[in-house]
Order: structure tokens, then sequence, then C-alpha cells
């Protein structure tokens, strides 16, 4: 029995060794010829739309067909989530060809090779603001076209304050909420333990995130969260939560639920937010106006980071020309208004900030008045790593655990620490 | 030459041996199943065996991750084809033997009642092993695999290949200053937050079951319905009004309970340790109403002739509850204890639900109570960290694997075979 197991042993090891010779795929760069043919028959593509926002290219997309005798299927996705599918979607064959997603997003599409560059006319590419424009380049190319900005701005609660009194620096915001502010009524609140909203007083001061070179390229060595700008503006932060202006328990994760619901329920006359919050404050029953955020009193305006939402062409598309075409037609100018109209979404067509529609929504006005004073989400895969760091430092700020500077020159160890370990020769 | 010697080498091509010990039906079987296994998974095996050495060579062409999946295919279907082997060739030999000795062979009929007979158990559980096989084992392969290559941002698909890189990503964790200084204290707080998290869940549940099972106390229904609730609402539900509860400004907890008895604010939401606390006691909460119905149904199995007996003997109230009553809960439940550390050593939705592992501490690219696998999560979402986190859950379930054996053998929960 044993003999026998000993050979049986041996002889599956020859078997094994025979059936493993040859290995590998016989030829290489399948299908690259093969797809001429496929593109002829099959014109369809689909476009992944953000959530509840179909409605804004349906008639677009019904034109396009039309015209060029396709089928094109939409899905709706949110957003910030579609370059995650499409990573599984993509080489399974059920991806989109046309999808949507944010413009800090575009960085990490490139280097993972899931957009297509897309090759767009100077002419089209002049019609968009050049910010917006700038979050579509990567090294000089273009992997998109931009679809709406958003930027954060201030809503006020009309009850509370009129536009005439709104205080025009946030130094006036400052003496407001001091003299308003009783223990459950406040004035003005932000959620400045994060680096998103932070950044609008930071950058203000001549903080930046990275530094950038004379084309606009970021360079993630250069990190400038610890600048003296910077430390300056957190120093700013701080005596609101150091005074009790704002309250303790809008810091952290579930701040933002309970800034909205402040807002909402009448207990703070202005908080920053963004375009999102138009419709659940509108159904709250809130009396709001919208305005830009206010100034500095280094005579400077309150920075954001403006967001763009851009249409991109996924790299597995298998009619990409058809859907560069699609993309560069749902990005028009006359598409944009329409967009606009069925989903309050604003556009980044230069030319639409004084269309009649667009001028006369008081969100788009907001947006579009703040966006002169807005920088850009920095693009590149190293932001990801800025986030949760310098949130942490300015958590540390807003409860007082740490002083601005230490916060801060921390934060920047960190940020670069990480930097270098998950982006570190590349 | 012996009889079995030559069946066996012939059945280096399935079937053969049988052939030469004159079973036909019996060879052309294994033969048909041979040929088949390598028309069917041909393909797979080549493509898979290949992708697994190289993790692709060309890109767009390859995807490294799919070649792995496929790779890991190919072993699990290679196992199954040798176990197929062994038996083809074990039936030639074993044949051939009886020739050798002059003993009538085994027909295929007598095979078949045999298996029928003796391996009855294997046969049933047989599908369900071959599914366990896939959606168990393999995805576990698969993640352990992960943490052998480099697959993260840079090396993509579609764009770029993985590779392998051995123990790299574990050196990495060890050596990156702000990794290992955050795995450690991210691992004291886990280690600390399972041993009094779930002691004190249990310890709540066997305590209110005790004192619930008193023989005098009225109204046990009412008691015993009232003690599952928090286990009736959805743990995430309880978790997000738990949060809201504790907001430092706005919530119940410090606005109404705490002031009516008038003790100042606490940072419940901001303070580190204090969330710490709020998250043990929160788990208690939700984590003792399971424990309580366990006991219950224990006591309510314990005989009565023992207290009599030791009531007779002159025995405490207390010393009956310790040499009576607790033996009989902790030989009854011991696996159910065990499992709720194992339990909480993963508990990722409290933890990320109520304050997502914050507030923050300065210095760290974890939250202040941010456990192992709360920590990896981020570490994935945030900075595409696959081949990291891959390697950080292997050694996560290495402690977990490792504290359970250890509590189950100290236990001997599984004795006799139970």
């Amino acid at each position: 029995m044993k003999k026998s197991n000993k050979y049986i042993g041996l002889m599956s090891g020859v078997a094994l060794s025979l059936a493993l010779g040859a290995c590998g795929p016989q030829e290489s760069g399948e299908g690259s010829s093969g797809g001429e043919a496929a593109e002829e028959q099959d014109r369809e593509l689909i476009v992944w739309e953000d959530i509840e926002k179909a409605d804004g290219i349906r008639d677009a997309v019904a034109q396009f067909e039309e015209e060029n005798d396709v089928t094109i299927t939409i899905v709706e996705k949110p957003y910030a989530q579609q370059i995650e599918d499409l990573r599984l979607d993509g080489p399974g064959g059920t991806g989109p060809d046309v999808l949507t997603m944010a413009g800090d997003q575009i960085g990490t599409a490139v280097i993972e090779g899931l957009v297509k560059e897309v090759a767009v006319e100077e002419d089209v590419q002049s019609i968009y603001t050049d910010a917006a424009m700038q979050s579509q380049m990567v090294d000089g190319k273009v992997y998109g076209l931009p679809k709406a900005v958003e930027s954060t701005i201030l809503y006020y609660n009309k009850d509370l304050i009129t536009e005439e009194e709104l205080p025009a620096t946030l130094e006036e915001w400052y003496e407001y909420s001091k003299e308003t502010a009783t223990g459950d009524q406040f004035g003005f609140l932000a959620l400045f333990d994060q680096i998103y909203y932070a950044q609008s007083v930071m950058s203000g001061y001549g903080g930046y995130i990275f530094g950038q070179d004379a084309d606009g390229n970021y360079d993630p060595t250069d990190v400038g969260l610890n600048n003296e700008g910077s430390i300056e503006g957190a120093n700013y932060i701080q005596k609101f939560y150091d005074e009790g202006l704002f309250p303790a328990g809008i810091i952290g994760e579930q701040g933002i639920n309970v800034l909205e619901s402040l807002f909402t329920e009448g207990k703070a006359a202005a908080i920053i937010s963004g375009p999102w919050n138009v419709d659940p404050f509108t159904d709250a029953g809130v009396n709001f106006g919208m305005a830009k955020l206010p100034e500095l009193d280094n005579g400077e305006n309150m920075s954001s980071f403006i967001g763009v939402k851009s249409y991109n062409v996924s790299a597995y598309s298998e009619n990409a020309e058809l859907a560069e075409e699609l993309l560069v037609f749902l990005a028009n100018e006359e598409n944009s208004r329409t967009r606009f109209e069925e989903t309050q979404e604003v556009p980044a067509v230069e030319a639409l900030a004084n269309d009649p529609v667009v001028a006369e929504s008081e969100v788009a006005q907001a947006v579009a008045e703040q966006s002169i004073f807005a920088e850009l989400t920095p693009n590149i895969p190293s932001m990801n790593e800025v986030w949760t760091p310098a949130d942490s430092a300015l958590q540390t700020i807003a409860t007082g655990k740490a002083e601005p500077e230490d916060a801060l020159n921390q934060a920047v160890e960190t940020i670069e620490g990480q930097i270098e370990a998950t982006h570190g020769g590349n | 030459m012996q009889a079995r010697k030559i069946a066996l080498l012939l059945s280096i091509l399935p079937g053969l041996g049988q052939f030469y010990n004159k079973q036909w039906i019996k060879g052309l079987l294994f033969l048909g199943f041979g040929i088949s296994f390598f028309v069917v998974f041909g393909d797979l095996l080549n493509m898979g065996f290949w992708g697994l050495a190289t993790l692709g060579t060309e890109v767009p062409r390859d995807n490294s991750i799919f070649l792995l999946a496929e790779g890991l295919i190919a072993i699990i279907v290679t196992i199954f084809g040798l176990a197929f082997y062994y038996v083809n060739l074990r039936d030639a030999y074993k044949n051939g033997q009886r020739r050798d000795e002059n003993r009538p062979m085994s027909s295929l009929k007598r095979d078949y009642q045999n298996l029928i007979a003796q391996g009855y158990p294997y046969l049933i559980s047989g599908p369900s092993l071959f599914i366990l096989i896939f959606a168990v084992i393999f995805p576990i392969l698969f993640s352990f695999a992960l943490a052998f290559t480099n697959y993260d941002l840079y090396h993509s698909p579609p764009a770029n290949l993985a590779d392998w890189v051995g123990f790299d990503t574990f050196a990495k964790i060890f050596t990156v200053d702000i990794w290992r200084s955050t795995f450690f204290s991210v691992l004291g707080w886990t280690v600390i937050w399972t041993l009094v998290a779930s002691t004190l869940q249990v310890a709540l549940g066997i305590f209110m079951a005790v004192l619930v099972n008193q023989k005098d106390l009225r109204f046990k229904k009412f008691y015993r319905t009232v003690l599952v609730l928090p286990w009736a609402v959805p743990g995430f539900v309880t978790i997000l009004i738990f949060a809201g509860l504790f907001n430092d400004s706005f919530g119940a907890i410090n606005n109404d309970i705490l002031a009516m008895v008038g003790i100042d604010a606490i940072p419940w939401l901001t303070d580190e340790n204090w969330t710490k606390l709020a998250l043990i006691l929160m788990q208690g909460w939700l984590g003792f109403p399971f424990i309580f119905l366990v006991t219950t149904g224990v006591l309510q199995s314990i005989p009565d002739d023992l207290y009599e007996a030791a009531r007779i003997d002159g025995a405490s109230i207390f010393a009956q509850f310790r040499n009576i009553t607790m033996p009989m809960i902790l030989i009854a439940t011991a696996p159910v204890i065990i499992t709720q550390y194992t339990f909480n050593f993963n508990n990722f939705n409290i933890i990320y639900l109520f304050n997502g592992g914050g507030p923050s501490v300065p210095g760290s690219t974890a939250g202040g109570t941010d456990i192992l696998v709360s920590w990896i999560y981020k570490l994935t979402l945030q900075s595409s960290q696959y081949s990291l986190a891959a390697a950080l859950t292997i050694l996560l379930s290495v402690f977990v694997i490792a504290i359970a054996l250890w509590q189950f053998r100290r236990t001997d929960a599984f004795k006799e075979g139970a």
C-alpha cells in the first residue's frame, strides 16, 4: 500500500509537468484588428449619467440617436461611484462608453488607464471656462469635457438676516455671530474642521495644497498646508471655535448633518455649503438666499474649491469615435443650457454665465460669482493622501487639542510620508 | 512483470490500465473523463497557470487581476483533476494486484455498491463542498495572493500590470514609519476594544439572565421581552441614533440626561477617550440580549435537584452561583462567547457608523477609535492600496484565528466531535 502511493505520486508529478508545457496565450494583441467589423454592426452606446440627472440629457440623446443612427442607453449611477464601477464593468464588457465623474478623480483614472484621451479641437475647448477646462487636462492632454461646476457658496436665512444687512467680510460675520449667538442660536457657521471648507480661508491668506509650475502642473513634493498663510488662516479659524461661536457639535463625522439641520431649523443665520443643498433647503421650507463667500480682512475674497463634473470616454469603449462625438455634443453650449434648465447644474460654458436662463437663477449666479475666486481641487493622485491628515489637523485645531502651527506641521509631515510611501518612485 | 505495475504504468493515460485489466466500461469511463477534462479545461489551465506565473506581460491585453483569479481557479481545477487521476491510478493498481493474487476483480457494479455503502456521507456532502470551495476558499486564496503582489494605483489594469513582490508589502507595514506607528496603535486599541466590549456584553447578558430567572420574580415574560428589544432593532439604526444622542452640543445625553443630574457636557465625539467609552457602552447595549437569550435557555435546563442538594449541604447563594450556575452556563455557551470576541475584533459597523473612527488624533493616519478593519477599509478606499489592505487582512486573520483557536482549545468547546 505504501509503495503504491509512492508510485502514484511519482507518476502524478510526471503527468503534471507534461500538462504544464507550452503555457500562455498563443497570440498577442487579440482583437485589435477584429474590432472594425464589430463596430459597423453594433452601433450602440451606453451613457452613465449622474443619479436623477438623466432628464437633463434625454432630449440631446434622442437627437444624437437620430442623427447618427445609434441606440443609446442611459443608466443612472451616483457620479462619485462611476469610476469604481468602471474598473469591473469595463473589462467585463458591460461598461459605459461615456461616463461622468468628478474632476479631481481624473488624475487617478488616467494613471489607471480607465479613460481615453479625447481629440477635441481648440475651438471646442475654448467655450468652457479656463478653470473647468484645466480640470480635464493631465500632462497637457485632454481627457474629457466639463459638464457642470460646483463651488461652495453662502446660504443665509432671510428671516434672520436681510440681503442688505449681509456682512461683506468674514470679520464682520464674526462680530455678527458674537452679537447674535446665544446658547442655541447661531450666527455664521461653517465646517472649518474640514479642508474642503477651511481651504477657503487658508488659501485667502496665501496657503496652498500643492505648488504649481507655470503650466499649472501640480508638484506633489511642495505641500503648502503649513506655510505662513495656512497657519494664519488656521489661527483665524480657531477663534470661531474657541469663543464658542461654532459649537463642538458641528465638528467631526456627523457635523454636516448637524450643520444642515441647524440651518433648516432657523437656528443658524448663515452657513457655507454647496449647490447640492438648494433642493433640500427648499423642501424644508427655509426662506433662504445665496451669495458668494465674504471677503477676508486682508482684502482677498474667500476662496473655494471648484468641483467640475465632466463627461469622459471609457478606455473600454468599442465605439470610441462615436462616443467622442457624443461627448462633444452633450457638453456643447445648447445642451448645457437645456441641462441647466432641467437639473439646475451650473454649466461650465463661459457664454452661458450671461445667458438669461442662468443669470436669473440665484444659485447659478452665486456659483458663477464665487468661481472667480475659486481654485481647482488638485487632480493628481497624491491629493488622495491630503484629505484625511488635513481634516485631522483641522479637527484638532477646532477642538483646541493642538495649536494650529503644530497641527499643520504634523499634517504636512503625515501627508509627505503618505505620498512617499504610496506614490513614491512614480 | 507484475500485473499491478503494468496496470499502473499504463494508467498514466487514464483508462489504459483498466483496459489492460480487461475492464472495458470502466476504462472507457476513465478515458472519457480524462479527455474531456483537457478539452473543457485546457484553455483555462493554459491561461491560468501562465497568468499566475507572469501576471500578464502586455498591456492592455492582459489584466493582471483577472489573470490572477483565473490562475487560482486553474489551481482548484487541477486539484480536482489530480484527485481524479489518483483514483484512476489506484483503481488500476488495485485490480492489477487482484490479478496477481488471482482474485476476482472488482466490477463496476461492486464499485458502485461500495461507494453507496461506504461513501454515502461524502457523496451527499460533495456538492456543498464544491460550492464551499468557490464561495469561501477561492476568495480567501484570492485576497491571500493579492498580499504578495504590488497591486495598487500604479499597478492597476488596464494601463499597468501588477507583479509578484513576495513579502515586500508585509515588510513595508513594519518599515514605513507612518504605517508602523499607526499599525501598532490601532492594534492596541483593537485588542482593548475586543476584550472590554465583549466581556461587558457577556457579563451583562449573563447577569441579566440570572436576575430575570430568579424564582420569585414576577412578570418574567415582560422583562425578557424588554431586554431583548435592543436586539430587535437593526444595529445600524441604533448606532446612528446613538450618534445623534451623543452629540457634544445638541445630543440628548449631554443636554437632558447629564444636565439633569448637574454634570457638565462631556465631549463624547471630540475626545478620543470619551468616544471609546461611548463605543464600549453602546456595544454592551447592542450585544447583551443575545447572550441573555442563550443563557436563559441554559438556566432553564439546569435541574433543580442540584440546587436542592446544595441547599441541604448548606451552600450559600453565592456558592451555588459559583459552583453550579456559572460552570453550567460556561460549559454550554463557551463557543458562543468566543464568537462574541472574534465578532467584536472585526466589528466594523459600530466603529464606522458612530464616529467614522474619529475623533482625529494628531500625527496618525487612523482616527482615534479606528480598529484594524476600519483602518484597512479607509486605506483601500482612499489610497487604492489594495495589496497593503490584503496584507493587513492576513495579519488580522492570523490574530483572530490564533485567539479563537487558543480559546477553543482551552475550553474544550468542540470536544467529542460536537
